[in-house]
């Protein structure tokens, strides 16, 4: 048995957060139900949009997001839910609304749950349960939902960078910024090492706060910055071809260009303005639209940087995430052995493409049809589409200045790139297969 | 229950059987599988943390004595027994009924030959959509089996022809559906249709009509060409090794023949395909002693490929007259290890659906089974 006594005792007296949130959820009584499932527990969504953010808000109460938790916390935790029992009524009233109008106007967009959950709410907080003029309200936040908001930001994006007087100094920002990266002469030998340790195995409480210490000493060490740069100048020096890996299609790394190129384009060679258009794609859920001039000319910066981050955290997570690409393969029998981590992911991988096959749309790890040929070649060469994801990730994180200094943190994204990338896969290599068979 | 590794992974309960006879459901964190024709759930864990409905199958203190015992990944070979840990009664029993219904898209062997009749695949992917909003607290967003988008959206022809027979457990069903495709956000061709289809006839005004599209369109009967014949026989093909939806599933369906027309010498090969999936391009081969015909099958099921030798030289007609063909191989789709025995517990466990259909039938098979008298 691999897990110390210290936390089998520890979990003997706790209780599963879910269970928790659930009994929390059916003392509210009547009011609630179109929040619920058929079996009167809060739906999926209704956790993840509702409850988690805004009810026990678990960004600023940690304590509630453990998978288990003491008597103590379950009942900090039950006392958030029942206090919001009226606005969650109200929630649930205006859910109704938002529905019924959904059906009336003809709306297809999206999944209601996740696009109107969050809006119920804050209307249930500013205006509480619906009044008279319900069905305008209604309407008119379904409207705000709808309308199309990513346009403004990439439009705005668009206008800015069409001015040539922009492009010049950009460039110039450009070239100057490139010039200031260099490598200094350190060995590379520790950092790897010390991956070993954050990628490896960490059993009790101690073993992870050592963990948590190599992976911060990771993030201060230089050798993420000097291998960057390195792929600039030398890059027959860097362990692995980065060219062979897919982030990029040359090799030594050139200044990207400021706009131009293709969705093709791998990670390293997109334009500034393909990074800018990217970031703002991705800003669609949050509220503040950031200023598109000032995105501009920090994301140059951010281009010049080594890997194309400015964080060093985010440097050294793409490094650890090289490390893991290189012994992920989801149709290969062999296990990876170099990393604990990688080789986790890889017998999920495994069991993932197990699916498939007993799902008939994979004979074995083998195409069942000649259509699938292509994808699953793709899925051979799992590292390119996974390092293609996980610099997209790190550049978000890296534009919004959210930290990936927590190792846990650093390791459930390593895992959650793998496992988004392998459902993709999967999906395809079904799709080819459905496509043949409504022929 | 024992916990215990497998292929890198902990997994509870006893190992499923193999392909064709597993039906598998993936679900936040694990891969469930179950034999079909019996009741005991494998749970492979593939991320113990994230399987957060544990608790709902085990109770809380063996969600929680799990968690603690599979918090690390397993040594090669561990095994660790959880005394007291068992699954509840009835808590398994939506998702195995889930992946059954992903069995059945898959696995059904229909036949004209066997006398068992295809499933109405956009009544079964209705019914298993359904089943998969419902199964909320187990199937996560970015899990393979919780896109209930891609079941539904290429159905609404089909499901509007259904509202027009007018079956009323049919048209409960597509009522649900549209209800459930509205609020999921479907938004492929014929749905907005299909939306005002159910609303209409919810006010009355749509009279009924009949339709009867049942009958399983036959391959004919007419074997390979027999016409200078030097050799010919049957045999059977593996259900794993090709598409599911193809072909008819009985035991030697595979007609082959070895012929010369003038100086060459070919295989001729003929496959019933019963669809509604085209075999076209399906790879067939086949092989007897030193020499093989490899090619792939037309969207009628047929090849006609020349046959050669090791050195891929043609093989001469006195050369082919002179040869013992009685060892003659053919592997239709992918080579796999898949038994005779397999397939026909498989059709046993069908027809005992269709004969005797219990509370976890779908609706496809009650109709498949009424279509039968």
């Amino acid at each position: 048995m691999s897990a110390g006594s210290d936390t089998v005792a520890a979990v003997g007296i706790s209780q599963p957060r879910r269970a928790v949130i659930d009994r929390a959820w059916r003392a509210l009584g009547p009011g609630v139900e179109i929040l619920s499932g058929d079996d009167g527990g809060p739906l999926r969504r209704t956790v993840k949009r509702i409850l988690d953010p805004l009810v026990l808000r678990l960004r600023s109460n940690p304590a509630f997001s453990a998978p288990f938790v003491d008597a103590d916390v379950a009942a900090q935790m039950a006392d958030a839910i029942a206090d919001h029992a009226d606005r969650l009524r109200a929630c649930a009233a205006w859910f109704e609304l938002m529905k019924l109008e959904r059906r009336r106007l003809r709306i297809t967009a999206g999944n209601a749950q996740d696009l109107y959950f969050p809006v119920c709410f804050e209307l249930a907080v500013t205006s509480g349960a619906p009044g008279a003029d319900r069905g305008q309200r209604a309407a008119a936040a379904l409207r705000a939902v709808h309308d199309d908001r990513d346009r403004t930001g990439v439009e705005v994006l668009n206008e800015h960078v069409a001015s040539p007087q922009v492009l010049t100094r950009l460039s110039a920002q450009l070239h100057r910024s490139w010039a200031d990266v260099h490598a200094d002469d350190s060995i590379i030998g520790p950092f790897l090492a010390g991956l070993t340790t954050v990628l490896g195995p960490a059993e009790g409480h101690r073993a992870g706060v050592a963990r948590q210490r190599v992976w911060s000493a990771l993030i201060a060490d230089a050798t993420p910055h000097n291998l960057g740069a390195r792929a600039r100048t030398q890059p027959s020096v860097l362990p692995w071809s980065i060219l062979d890996l897919g982030l990029t299609a040359a090799l030594p790394l050139a200044v990207p260009p400021i706009s131009g190129g293709t969705d093709r384009d791998r990670p390293l060679d997109r334009s500034v303005v393909d990074r800018v258009r990217a970031t703002l794609r991705r800003a669609l859920d949050r509220d503040e639209l950031p200023d598109v001039p000032l995105l501009c000319a920090e994301e140059v910066d951010r281009a010049c940087a080594p890997w194309g981050f400015l964080g060093e955290d985010k440097q050294a997570a793409l490094v650890a995430g090289i490390e893991v690409a290189g012994e992920l393969a989801p149709l290969g029998q062999s296990a990876a052995t170099r990393y604990l981590l990688a080789a986790t992911i890889q017998a999920r991988l495994r069991k993932e493409a197990y699916v498939l096959h007993a799902r008939r749309a994979l004979a074995g790890t083998a195409p069942l049809h000649p259509r699938q040929r292509q994808v699953i070649e793709d899925l051979a060469n799992f590292a390119r589409p996974y390092l293609s994801r996980l610099w997209a990730r790190l550049h978000g994180r890296d534009v919004w200045q959210e930290p990936c200094d927590d190792v846990d943190d650093l390791r459930a994204l390593l895992e959650g790139v793998a496992r988004s990338v392998s459902l993709d896969h999967r999906q395809r290599i079904k799709a080819m297969l459905e496509v043949q068979v409504s022929q | 229950m024992k916990l215990v590794e497998e292929s890198g992974l902990w997994r509870l309960g006893p190992a499923a059987a193999e392909v064709p006879l597993v039906a598998v459901l993936e679900v936040d964190g694990a891969v469930l599988a179950w034999t079909v024709d019996e009741e005991a759930a494998q749970i492979s864990l593939t991320d113990p943390a994230g399987a957060d409905w544990l608790w709902r199958i085990l109770g809380e203190s063996g969600h929680s004595m799990v968690a603690a015992a599979a918090g690390q990944p397993p040594q090669s070979g561990a095994e660790t027994d959880l005394s007291g840990v068992d699954v509840l009664p009835g808590a398994l029993d939506a998702l195995r009924r889930l992946a059954l219904g992903h069995w059945l898209r898959r696995w059904w062997p229909a036949s004209v030959r066997d006398g068992i009749a295809g499933l109405d695949a956009a009544l079964l992917d209705a019914e298993i959509a359904l089943l998969t909003a419902q199964a909320d607290d187990f199937v996560g967003e970015d899990s393979l089996d919780a896109d209930i988008g891609t079941l539904l959206a290429p159905h609404a022809a089909a499901l509007t022809m259904h509202l027009l027979v007018g079956d009323p457990r049919v048209v409960d069903l597509v009522a649900r559906c549209v209800r459930l495709a509205t609020d999921v956000g479907v938004q492929a061709p014929g749905w907005a249709e299909l939306a005002d289809a159910v609303e209409e006839r919810a006010s009355g005004s749509v009279a009924s009509s009949h339709q009867d599209d049942y009958a399983l369109a036959a391959g004919s009967d007419g074997g390979p060409a027999t016409t200078g014949s030097i050799a010919r026989g049957v045999t059977s093909m593996a259900w794993s090794g090709v598409p599911g939806g193809v072909f008819d599933a009985a035991e030697d369906t595979v007609r082959w023949a070895v012929i010369a027309v003038g100086d060459r010498v070919s295989a001729v090969l003929h496959i019933p395909v019963i669809g509604p999936g085209s075999s076209d391009g399906v790879p067939v081969e086949l092989r007897c002693g030193s020499y093989t015909a490899a090619g792939s099958l037309d969207d009628a099921g047929r090849a006609k490929i020349d046959l050669v030798d090791r050195t891929s030289q043609p093989v001469s007609v006195a050369t082919a007259w002179d040869q013992d063909w009685s060892a003659t191989a053919v592997v239709v789709g992918v080579r796999t290890t898949e038994t005779a025995e397999a397939r026909d517990r498989v059709r046993r466990f069908a027809r005992l659906r269709l004969t005797n259909p219990g509370p976890d039938a779908y609706l496809a098979e009650i109709l498949a089974a009424e279509a039968d008298y």
